[in-house]
């Protein structure tokens, strides 16, 4: 009897949490629940067999987002999770492969990776969580950070250029390319199961609030405000081009679902030329 | 199928039937007929000779001249204007027969005896222990072994990938292993190097896989299209922290073949990337490699949980410390990290659990040291000085025995060809019944540190170092050989 009380407040997230690791690290108001609920909704609607799902991470705050998700999930090493996702659906393509990972990892240390996979049109679904700053190691430069935002190593601001994350994506070759922010779950979630459909590399950027340390550096530690200026900020244009949308300091975030453009993944067309030459020598 | 290509003209004249005729199995695809004909009568094929080139092929025939460019143009002699006069086509060979060519690399059985250069030996050992997934960068003396990969693994239903960079590179194989793939990659000094935290994360994550360096001269750069044997240490260290590690030694193609599969089954057995580590003479060297049927050779596949889900524990090793694997995608939900971590692969940050995770990484090769090291001895319980080499040197060495024994010495010959784990118990027993150890190798003194710490304080140790590029001199060994000899103790 006690076991179905029990279970009548298990949250409907819960089955596809490791709920013995529960609470997460995660600190208060940071956005990176909230894109696992959305993830989670978009696996359902994408109807996933959940135990093909493979989770890959690198390092940082997003990168353990990987070590909360009840499926089986990678931690692997700062900027890699995408040449090791690489190597898993490869080798097995009946895998659904999904890299969940930080802005730094994936366009800092990471960077040649992505857009070497987004060029071959590998068939992962990578979703990034821009917060605009390394969370992890306590709030240094991204390369993302806005310019004149601060940071631990841009005590005086920023003054680089960041890169759009979403441009380069979609000019480096992928095949469906998308932002939004973590306050729009129902729209993101809908992004995911397009993107776990896309047969090809699939990039989603989640702009998301980390009050402790992007927060705290640039004047917007409260992380209601933090949500509300998202909200406030953003602008939804499912029809703008993605390289034509960097996001600055205080701007405009335009957000929507900016390409799918679906075009032969990498094991299509390795097993296609194959194909061709065995033809030919069978002739 | 013809290998001729006609085109019909007549001329105005005489009755004459003059044709281009294109002999593809010569031509090298330079494309000169092609770019120069002054009518476009030629086009590059669509199709593959037996070379891999493209050879010309013709779709303007009445547009041409038979102005005889094209033949006078051809380097390869394999394009001409037959007329009445030309001498009637001999039956020649049929392209299937002749035996070069990428199609034939692809058809082949490999089976039997071969004139194999190491590398491709290298490949071929892979393939026959069942790697199904090879993912590397190009770079001088190991791109043969992608390159005969890049060529064999799709037609046997494997994957071959050329990453943007080794780091790329071995976080794939670590991935495709964790797909259930038998993966490798190869490379050289630079390319470990940058691989080395990738290759920490497989040692951690206990991920089967094989990384072959193909050593050149180093450091950095150094000496890409030479050799060296600089590398011995990083294999043991290189990547930070404490783990158990395997490395082998070939010495010529045939063992690169050989231990390249042993490689593969270390692999499996004891859960880690295991390291061949060669060198571009081995690599580039051309033998005989004999490669027996299939199944003739012992394979040892992945171990996988008979467990149910809900009673399995993705790092829980039983007494004999290494834990089984659970297939990605039956519904294990299994977490690995490169964090320190428990049985349950969850990350826990504690001075208990390190010490029980790293421990157990170092143990796991430690208690099986025994059935992983392959040594070979000659002449060692007559003798008075042992000489250790491995890999190429140790084919260097044997001349220098020869040379020490007609001068009437007592030479013992020890070749290592597990390096990791360090065959301390041997060498410690051995020295205890000699007078010294002579040890060759082409660096400037890494193996010879491991033979000095198990051999003081029974007897003494030289080095004859070789900083690479080159060989040893032969005197030189003989002359440490004669040093030690005569050396009072
Ligand atoms: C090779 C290497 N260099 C540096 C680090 C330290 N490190 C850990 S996480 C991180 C930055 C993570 O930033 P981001 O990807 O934006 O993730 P966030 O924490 O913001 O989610 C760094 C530099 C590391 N783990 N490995
Ligand atoms: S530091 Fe920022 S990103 Fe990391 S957990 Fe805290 S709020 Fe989230
Ligand atoms: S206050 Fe924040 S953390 Fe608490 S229930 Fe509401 S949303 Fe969740
Ligand atoms: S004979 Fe002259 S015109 Fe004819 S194909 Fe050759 S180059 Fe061209």
């Amino acid at each position: 009897m006690k076991k179905s009380s029990i279970e009548i407040n298990k949250h409907p997230i819960d089955k596809y949490l490791r709920r013995d690791r529960m609470p997460h690290i995660w600190c208060p108001g940071c956005g990176l629940g909230m894109d696992i609920t959305a993830f989670i909704e978009g696996t359902k609607q994408a109807n996933i067999d959940m135990n093909n799902m493979q989770i890959v991470s690198g390092i940082g705050c997003t990168g353990r987002i990987s070590g909360y998700i009840k499926l089986d999930a990678y931690h692997t090493t700062h900027g890699r999770a995408i040449p090791f996702a690489s190597g898993l659906k490869l080798a097995n393509r009946n895998l659904t492969v999904v890299v969940f990972s930080g802005d730094g990892d994936l366009f800092a240390i990471g960077g040649n990776h992505l857009i070497h996979a987004a060029r071959r049109n590998v068939d992962l679904t990578v979703i990034c969580v821009n917060n605009f700053i390394y969370g992890m190691t306590g709030g240094q430069t991204a390369p993302t950070t806005p310019v004149g935002a601060f940071s631990s190593t841009a005590p005086y601001g920023n003054f680089e250029k960041p890169f759009n994350l979403v441009g380069v994506a979609a000019s480096a070759g992928a095949s469906y390319v998308a932002r939004w922010t973590s306050l729009h779950t129902k729209r993101l979630a809908n992004s995911i199961a397009k993107a776990l459909s896309n047969k090809g590399f699939s990039f989603i950027e989640i702009v998301s609030p980390c009050p402790t340390v992007f927060g705290r550096k640039n004047n917007r530690s409260d992380a209601l405000g933090l949500i509300n200026e998202l909200r406030d900020r953003s602008r939804i244009d499912n029809s703008a081009n993605p390289t034509e949308i960097p996001i600055t300091n205080y701007g405009e975030i335009v957000i929507g679902d900016f390409l799918n453009e679906p075009r032969p993944c990498f094991s299509e067309s390795f097993e296609e030329g194959i194909k061709k030459t065995k033809e030919r020598i069978e002739k | 199928m013809g290998i001729v290509e006609k085109t019909q003209k007549k001329g105005t004249s005489k009755k004459e039937t003059r044709e281009i005729v294109i002999k593809k199995e010569r031509c090298k695809g330079c494309n000169f007929c092609v770019e120069y004909c002054p009518r476009d009568v030629l086009e590059v094929s669509e199709e593959f000779n037996e070379k891999g080139y493209h050879p010309p092929k013709i779709v303007n025939s009445d547009q041409c001249l038979f102005c005889g460019l094209c033949e006078r143009i051809c380097p390869d002699f394999a394009i001409y204007i037959k007329n009445n006069e030309t001498e009637p086509e001999k039956e020649e060979k049929p392209i299937s027969e002749t035996t070069h060519g990428l199609f034939n690399i692809v058809k082949s059985k490999y089976e039997g005896e071969f004139f194999m250069q190491g590398d491709i030996a290298c490949a071929e050992g892979a393939i026959y222990a069942g790697c199904r997934f090879f993912g590397g960068y190009p770079i001088t003396p190991a791109t043969e072994i992608a390159e005969r990969m890049a060529k064999r693994l799709p037609f046997l239903d494997g994957v071959f990938i050329q990453f943007e960079d080794e780091i790329a590179s071995m976080a794939g194989i670590l991935g495709a292993s964790w797909a259930g793939a038998k993966s490798m990659t190869a490379t050289s000094g630079p390319g470990i190097s940058l691989m080395n935290e990738n290759i920490g994360l497989g040692m951690m994550t206990e991920t089967p896989c094989v990384v072959v360096n193909v050593q050149r001269g180093s450091p950095s750069t150094g000496l890409p299209t030479s050799w060296g044997q600089a590398d011995m240490m990083q294999a043991k260290w290189g990547s930070h922290g404490d783990y158990g590690s395997i490395t082998l030694c070939p010495k010529s193609p045939q063992e690169f073949f050989d231990l390249t599969i042993v490689a593969f089954n270390y692999s499996e057995k004891y859960r880690l990337p295991v390291f061949i580590l060669t060198d571009a003479i081995v690599g580039h060297m051309i033998e005989k490699v004999i490669i027996p049927p299939p199944d003739k050779l012992e394979i040892i596949n992945r171990k996988y949980t008979k467990k149910r889900p809900q009673d399995y524990l993705p790092y829980e090793a039983e007494s004999n410390l290494i834990p089984d694997f659970a297939k990605a995608g039956d519904g294990y939900h299994y977490y690995v990290t490169g964090l320190t971590h428990d049985e349950r692969g969850y990350p826990i940050m504690t001075e208990e659990v390190q010490k029980e995770n790293v421990t157990r990484l170092v143990e796991k090769i430690n208690t099986y040291s025994d059935d992983i090291i392959i040594l070979e001895e000659r002449d060692i319980d007559k003798a008075d000085i042992v000489v250790i080499a491995y890999g190429i040197t140790s084919r260097t060495v044997i001349p220098a025995i020869e040379k020490a024994k007609k001068k009437g010495i007592k030479v013992g010959y020890l070749r290592l060809i597990t390096i990791w784990p360090f065959p301390e118990k041997r060498i410690n027993e051995i020295a205890r019944n000699i007078k010294g150890f002579v040890v060759v190798e082409m660096n400037l003194g890494q193996i010879v540190l491991e033979v000095e710490r198990c051999a003081a304080p029974y007897t003494s140790t030289k080095l004859v170092p070789h900083a690479g590029g080159g060989i040893h001199n032969i005197d030189d060994i003989v002359k440490a050989i004669e040093e030690l000899a005569h050396e009072k103790k």
